[in-house]
């Protein structure tokens, strides 16, 4: 029977050369579900554990994390397994090679095929994607899933909606199994870190948009994609976990090989994949599960804490310890007042003076008289001595923890030895075989994270202040590398990095995530009216319930919005100006055009940009550095130095031929030039007259836009602005006389 | 169009399927995670185990009895111990170890009972036999079996059954040593008549799977005698085997069925709602309550019925959690409570095992997970099954 599989791999490859067109393999495939395991996350979370483990190894309620996730392709009928390891792969591939159940020749493992995939130079999920996109395993609908994940949920219905999805239309290329945790505060929820936000319609379930947003981050606006508000109704997310089951079809593949620089499945792919909805015209769909069933990833050490909690809850049944799932587990729910909840495995012995509840203990594990133990998993063969205090911790195999002491909220990984009257605050990570040594007094803060080996894998200096005389063991220190950037306060990782949710200590600014921003060409009439229309529709209950953390607040964002495009449009426009060779000023336009796409900016927000870069090269050629040029000839230079330049103004910066427009650019010119420090105003004025005139010149701006902005009531708001208009009394009044001759013999100088 | 949805969860079904191609180890696995995961669960559990054992006596090694009875016993109470909050699997294994034990002893004392008519043959009786070799070192003729209880009966539940509930033999028990087994001389059976042995055994188990399968329908016979015409029955949770009764009821009788379940799914979808939609086409009227409301339906209640999960030696029994609530509730209210159960899910124990006679469900199906603070603040301990002492029950119905 085992025999056939040996072959499936060899032939999936030869097969699969063009994977995007590998329709009649699809068909043929079809009944066989396949599943990718991403067994490694390219992240340090859980170190100093995984520094010695992969997380998927680490035992969560005392049965490594991978087990579940087999256990729960298994029990979805998955048939071909392929997992991608990084780190420590060869651990993995042992664990699975000794596993009577996983191992692939053996006749129990469920699966018909389990294939180890390595990739050697592999830095991110993204390279992960890649690679399987080049070997063309894969036949027809696959599923993507972590190797850190728990769950339930039963996928032949989720599965057959995304199939006939996919009939309807081809390009709905994946769903996406996401959990609602509720409304409310939920621990699920505040151990994610980051808040992932989702934009659904929810009539087909189809995701629009995606959105990262964490406490960390100085601004607080999500920003909306105009298009979504024609949406007839849209639900915006945020209590959604994300458990990483993603049904795909090759096509994700496909779109993974296409986007060379996407690292991240979520943040950057789906988010990628989403913003460019109308390019690619890929679908991607979401299944809500709200309740009954399970779903999570132990993808943080908060997270691990909430699952091991939810396991003991039972949340997460029939994946629960009295189920036995591991080959050799013999747990038992114990009855018996003063154990009540717990479960113990064979051979367990607890003293009979002791409270042990809601806990999960090992084999050959003992536990001393007078000991509490509540809320906590202990692995096998560990001993607790008397008197010892253990409260929601988790507590590996072979640990040892003396006489008196007291554990609470840590995890304590194999090997440990805690010796006498040890206090072990809350947060603490104590690795493999660290010793504390009688009566250390860890610190509360920083938050103890102990360990023998220092993050590059080195022994560590043992640290006798921190654990004793008798101690093993020194602070674990996070290697601060190049990586600067990622370092900095904003970054997200901070919090996940913790076994505790704490903001204490970070530099978190005072608003909460309260402003949902909507673009800045979009007035709040705009939204006003979509959920006018939503409430027509009659759906607006979901969406309000769902937005109450979020408040439209127009302005603010608008200001952030623009700020950001304007001062790199700025930037480099002034950039190309100043560039001392005659090149063409296209490539600055196309860059121009590229940074309005990308940030949408308005008519006047990029009229706004131009005029500042003109006024402030104009402005900067008067200055001695610069040549000190009287402002005739410093207008003259600055918009004709350049070939395109002024097309350029005609067409982007004005814009239509309308007195409007020209008007509204004049005056863009007006404030530019005020907000040149080393201008004083009278100069200035100057200036501004012979840009005008020079633009007057070249056709750029007519009688009739100059005379707009000349009785425009915005021109003379204060002092300042009336001194620099009052500089072009002349020119306007010249204007206002102006023959039609003069007009002709000044058009030539068009051509240049 | 709408594609035939791929099931792509394992279930029974499929196993069932591949029980022929697949290595017994296989089976057994497969089996066993299905019960872990419950994707397997009820009725069908009993039936699943007496296949699988008809695979074991089918495709393992055995030479003599002994070797046989240790095959079965072990893959037996692998089976018990992965579900134990399913006693019915550990009556299945119970009866094919009796059954073997029963057609070994035949063919031992065939000598003894060899002048025995052969009219005492029950059904399952060598007829069907291909006897073909005659134990060469015994010469003798047919083996017959045990002719003792055998002429008691005139229906085919085998014999082992009464054994089983009369001895209650500690031999018998799943979880016991098996020791004791081998101190009767069964082993001197020949290894010629393994053959026939592992025919005959095989046809025994085919019998009990036919007994299981029909018990439904054997208890749904009684059904117009229980149910009377303008009854208001109450139905706890029903499970297949009252569902069967019900709609057999239906056909001849016009009576209100009240159903009970434990909590409203969230969903809002009506509970039992195929149920519902048979009983109305029968023109019966079905009302849905909660648990919690049901002492204020009693007085007008006639009777209650529910479906046990295993029946245990005291008489007590084992089913969906809320049966107590219902059973005590008739109790006070001196009405009948029926309890419907096969004969397959009479248990030679006690109630002994607090843990697992409660067996823990999803906790989500009580509560929300969605639900941040509930999830915090609370324990959940969500009993999907609870006993039910005798003084509670007051008729049982079987298959008998």
């Amino acid at each position: 029977m085992s025999s056939k599989h040996g072959g499936r791999g060899g032939g999936g490859a030869s097969k699969g050369k063009k994977p995007a067109k590998a329709g009649a393999a699809e068909e043929k495939r079809e009944d066989a579900l396949q599943a990718v395991i991403l067994a490694d996350s390219f992240q340090d979370r859980f170190r100093p554990f995984t520094l010695e483990t992969p997380r998927c190894l680490l035992p969560l309620a005392n049965t490594p994390i991978i087990e579940y996730t087999l256990e729960y392709l298994a029990s979805a009928g998955v048939q071909e397994v392929f997992i991608y390891c990084g780190a420590h792969s060869e651990k993995i591939e042992t664990y699975i090679h000794d596993s009577a159940r996983w191992n692939p020749s053996s006749i129990l493992c469920p699966f018909t095929s389990l294939e180890f995939i390595r990739v050697s130079d592999a830095n991110s999920i993204g390279d992960f994607l890649r690679d399987l996109d080049k070997r063309g395993l894969i036949g027809g609908d696959f599923l993507l899933v972590h190797g850190d994940l728990v769950a339930n949920i039963p996928l032949d219905d989720a599965l057959a909606r995304h199939r006939a999805r996919r009939e309807a239309n081809r390009d709905a290329c994946m769903t996406m199994i996401l959990r609602s945790a509720g409304v409310e505060e939920h621990r699920a929820k505040r151990a994610r870190g980051i808040t992932p936000t989702f934009v659904i319609d929810p009539t087909s379930g189809r995701c629009l948009q995606y959105e990262e947003v964490h406490p960390l981050q100085s601004d607080h606006y999500l920003e909306l994609d105009p298009a979504i508000l024609k949406m007839p109704e849209f639900e915006i997310r945020s209590d959604l976990v994300d458990c990483g089951i993603d049904i795909c079809t090759p096509d994700v593949l496909a779109l993974w090989s296409e986007s060379f620089d996407y690292e991240l499945p979520r943040k950057n792919f789906l988010h990628g994949v989403l913003k460019d909805w109308e390019l690619n015209g890929k679908l991607i769909h979401t299944e809500i599960i709200e309740d009954r069933c399970y779903a999570a990833r132990a993808s943080n050490l908060q997270m691990y804490d909430c699952l091991s909690q939810d396991i003991l809850g039972g949340w997460t049944f029939p994946y629960v310890p009295g189920n036995n799932f591991l080959h050799g587990q013999t747990y038992k729910r114990v009855k018996d007042g003063a154990r009540s909840g717990s479960c113990f495995e064979e051979g367990v012995l607890v003293a009979k003076k002791s409270k042990v509840s809601k806990s999960v203990l090992g084999r050959g594990t003992e536990v001393g008289s007078g000991t509490v133990v509540s809320k906590s998993i202990i692995g096998r063969n560990c001993r607790i001595g008397k008197n010892v205090r253990i409260e929601n911790s988790y507590i590996w195999d072979d640990v040892t923890i003396e006489d008196g002491s007291s554990v609470i909220r840590s995890i304590l990984a194999s090997g440990a030895v805690i010796g006498k009257d040890c206090q072990i605050p809350p947060g603490s990570l104590i690795s493999y075989g660290v010793q504390l040594g009688e009566g250390t007094q860890l610190p509360a803060k920083p938050i103890p994270v102990i360990s023998l080996l220092t993050h590059d894998g080195e022994p560590a200096k043992t640290d006798v202040s921190l654990v004793g005389e008798k101690g093993q063991g020194a602070f674990y220190e996070e290697a601060v590398d190049e990586d600067d950037e990622d370092a900095d306060e904003t970054d997200p990782s901070v919090l996940q990095k913790s076994l505790l949710y704490s903001l204490d200590g970070l530099n978190l600014s005072s608003s909460s995530i309260s402003t949902l921003a909507s673009h800045d060409s979009m007035d709040s009439d705009d939204i006003d009216s979509q959920i006018t229309s939503l409430q027509g529709a009659g759906d607006v209950t979901p969406v309000r319930s769902r937005l109450s953390s979020f408040a439209s607040d127009d302005g603010a964002a608008a200001a952030i919005k623009s700020d950001a495009f304007h001062g790199d449009a700025v930037h480099g426009l002034l950039d190309a100006l100043r560039a001392d060779d005659n090149g063409d000023f296209d490539s600055a336009k196309l860059e121009f055009m590229g940074l309005r796409l990308a940030n949408n900016a308005s008519d006047s927000s990029m009229r706004r940009a131009i005029a500042v870069a003109f006024a402030r090269r104009a402005a900067e050629l008067l200055t001695p550095e610069h040549g000190g040029l009287e402002p005739t000839k410093a207008a003259e230079q600055a918009f004709s130095s350049k070939k395109g330049a002024v097309k350029f103004i005609k067409e982007v910066g004005v814009g239509a031929e309308k007195a409007d427009n020209q008007a509204e650019f004049a005056l863009a010119l007006q404030k530019a030039l005020l907000g040149v420090k080393s201008l004083e105003n009278a100069r200035a004025g100057a200036l501004l007259a012979a840009m005008l005139q020079k633009l007057y010149s070249l056709d750029v701006l007519e009688e009739d836009g100059i005379i707009a902005w000349w009785e425009d009531k915005r021109a003379s708001g204060s002092d300042s602005m009336d001194k620099i208009k009052e500089k072009c009394r002349v020119l306007v009044e010249w204007l206002e006389n102006a023959d039609e001759e003069d007009s002709e013999e000044e058009s030539e100088e068009d051509d240049e | 169009m709408a594609p035939a949805r791929t099931i792509y969860a394992p279930s029974w079904e499929k196993l069932e399927k591949a029980l022929k191609t697949q290595p017994l180890e296989a089976s057994i696995e497969a089996l066993i995670f299905l019960l872990k995961r419950r994707q397997l669960h009820g009725d069908a559990c009993a039936d699943a185990t007496a296949s699988i054992l008809r695979q074991v006596v089918a495709k393992s090694k055995w030479h003599d009895v002994d070797d046989l009875l240790v095959q079965v016993q072990k893959a037996g109470s692998r089976l018990a111990q992965a579900a134990p909050h399913e006693p019915v699997i550990g009556n299945v294994v119970r009866r094919v170890m009796g059954l073997i034990r029963d057609e070994a002893t035949e063919s031992r004392n065939a000598d003894d009972f060899g002048s025995e008519s052969a009219s005492d043959i029950q059904s399952l009786a060598p007829a069907t036999n291909p006897l073909v070799p005659v134990p060469t070192t015994r010469p003798g003729p047919t083996p017959i079996r045990l002719p003792t209880l055998a002429s008691t009966t005139s229906f085919h539940v085998s014999k082992s059954m009464f054994n089983l509930l009369s001895i209650a033999d500690p031999a018998d028990s799943v979880a016991g040593s098996f020791m004791t087994g081998t101190s009767t001389p069964i082993s001197q059976a020949q290894p010629a008549s393994v053959h026939a042995l592992r025919g005959e055994v095989m046809d025994g188990i085919d019998e009990i799977i036919d007994e299981i399968s029909q018990a439904d329908d054997q208890i749904a016979s009684f059904a117009d005698i229980q149910i009377h015409p303008g009854d208001f029955v109450l139905v706890h949770q029903p499970t297949p085997t009252v569902e069967k009764f019900l709609v057999r009821a239906a056909a001849k009788r016009r009576f209100t069925v009240l159903i009970s379940s434990l909590s409203p799914p969230q969903t809002g979808e009506v509970p039992y709602a195929a149920l519902r939609k048979k009983l109305s086409a029968a023109g019966i009227r079905t009302i849905n309550l909660a648990t919690n409301g049901l002492m204020a339906y009693m007085p007008k209640v006639n009777k209650v019925i529910f479906g046990a999960r295993a029946v245990y030696q005291n008489g007590g029994l084992l089913a969906d959690s809320g049966a107590y609530t219902a059973a005590r509730a008739a109790h006070e209210s001196s009405k009948p409570v029926i309890v419907l159960s096969g004969i397959f899910k009479f248990c030679p124990e006690d109630p002994s095992d607090e843990a697992s006679k409660h067996e823990l469900g999803n906790s989500s199906s009580t509560v929300s997970y969605a639900d941040g603070s509930t999830v915090d603040a609370i324990e959940i301990e969500n009993t999907v099954a609870e006993y039910v002492p005798p003084n509670l029950v007051d008729v049982y119905l079987t298959n008998l």
